[in-house]
């Protein structure tokens, strides 16, 4: 952590001889903009899904993927571990039991990461509305990108849902995994309200969110507050901001 | 059914068996199917009656229904014997209240599994049982679920929101002559 920075500028650097050209913040704004679009374009030609299958309809993937109509014409194949996996897609029904487990899985994943909710389930509870178990509006949770309708989807209706999700990142509109970040006090709040006030998961979501410059108004608030008391060396404390430092 | 015209029909093991037990009230449901009616407190003895003379070691389910109207817990207890080849479901009647019966996992291991269960979605708990701790359900604090005096409904309203069925873009979609909605019925 000590590790000297040298700055961009030659300005502000009287100890290097190195003069670089100051780059003004619109022309740099605007070649970032480039670069991501580019980014975008890239990956929404491969994408990997990570498919939790607890749902039903997780039957419909099978045909999905393999050769009848092969979801790798479109770049999209089956990944083993979240860490490796761009898409997160749930094929059904979530219970609060089930949910957890998603979440820990969701919040592994490196960004920019997109999530499927397939089937009526992860809409409204489908035809387990009025269950006591069953999660009614996963969005509520997690940003989810896109839904797929249907009791189950068929593997039409998911290519179609891969499609559009790739048309979406190809336009840089895939931005949900941002939103996570962004207003994190009220997903937690969300969770919190299921799973009991200390619900805490191992990922360090804010200071992700900082690392990401992704810090947003919604990020720490009162339910965040309550993360406090499982902070660490290595979980940030909401408070303070303490655990970790990075050099600004 | 007359119990003892249909015992004559049955194998000899299972004949044996059931003459050795006063009033059970035995029904064929189906082919290799009986029902079994009996008290509930000659229930342990009549396990062990048939799994020690009709090799009834199998104890395939421990099933539970509510009975609302006359307050009582009804136990089905299914028997699989791989000799006799029938299926015998053992039905027992047990009070709503105190709501205790005893545990049958001394005979048959497998039903602290199903005690277990049971007890957390009925909150019919069982004497003797090894375990009765919370088992399934996750950060739960209400009534026993499957109690059909809880309002299912009433609580996933408490506690979900629904989704929005008239969001903007549907209405956009729908004020341009498209719908997703189905026609009403005349
Ligand atoms: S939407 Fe239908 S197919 Fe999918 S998980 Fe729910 S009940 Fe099953």
């Amino acid at each position: 952590m000590s590790q000297k920075v040298i700055p961009v500028t030659a300005e502000h650097n009287p100890d290097t001889d190195v003069a670089c050209r100051e780059i003004d913040k619109q022309e740099r704004s605007l070649l970032g903009k480039v670069i991501d679009r580019f980014a975008d374009h890239c990956r929404a030609r491969s994408l990997f899904i990570l498919h939790y299958c607890t749902g039903c309809g997780a039957i419909e993937l099978p045909p999905t993927i393999t050769s009848r109509f092969d979801s790798e014409r479109l770049g999209i194949q089956p990944m083993v571990t979240p860490r490796q996996a761009d898409i997160l897609l749930i094929t059904g029904y979530l219970s609060t039991k089930t949910l957890k487990r998603v979440i820990l899985t969701y919040e592994q994943m490196q960004g920019p990461k997109y999530v499927i909710g397939m089937g009526s389930c992860t809409i409204n509870g489908g035809m387990y509305w009025n269950s006591y178990a069953t999660v009614k509006r996963l969005q509520e949770y997690l940003p989810v990108d896109l839904y797929i309708a249907g009791c189950m989807p068929r593997p039409e209706a998911i290519q179609q849902g891969f499609l559009q999700l790739i048309k979406q990142i190809d336009r840089g509109e895939g931005n949900a995994w941002q939103d996570y970040y962004r207003r994190y006090d009220q997903y937690l709040g969300n969770q919190q309200a299921l799973f009991g006030p200390d619900w805490h998961t191992p990922t360090d979501v804010i200071a992700e969110a900082k690392h990401y410059n992704m810090l947003g108004e919604h990020t720490e608030g009162e339910h965040t507050a309550l993360l406090e008391k499982f902070a660490s060396a290595y979980v940030t404390n909401a408070k303070t901001n303490t655990a970790l430092q990075y050099q600004e | 059914m007359n119990a003892s015209a249909s015992l004559e029909s049955l194998p000899e093991s299972l004949q044996a068996a059931f003459q050795e037990l006063p009033n059970l009230h035995i029904t064929e449901t189906s082919p290799r199917r009986l029902k079994i009616n009996l008290q509930a407190d000659a229930l342990p003895a009549f396990l062990e009656l048939l799994k020690g003379r009709a090799g009834y070691i199998h104890l395939s389910a421990i099933s539970c229904v509510d009975w609302d109207e006359s307050n009582e817990f009804e136990l089905v207890y299914h028997l699989w014997s791989y000799q006799v080849k029938t299926l015998v479901s053992a039905h027992i009647l047990i009070p709503k209240k105190p709501g205790r019966y005893v545990s049958v996992h001394d005979i048959h291991t497998p039903a602290a599994f199903f005690e277990r269960d049971i007890h957390e979605m009925f909150g019919l708990y069982f004497e003797g049982a090894p375990d009765q701790e919370p088992f399934i359900l996750t950060e739960w604090y209400g009534p026993p679920p499957m109690l059909k005096s809880f309002d299912t409904e009433a609580y996933a309203n408490d506690t979900w929101n629904w989704q929005d069925y008239q969001p903007k873009w549907l209405q956009e979609i729908e004020a341009n002559g498209g719908s997703l909605v189905t026609q009403k019925e005349k």
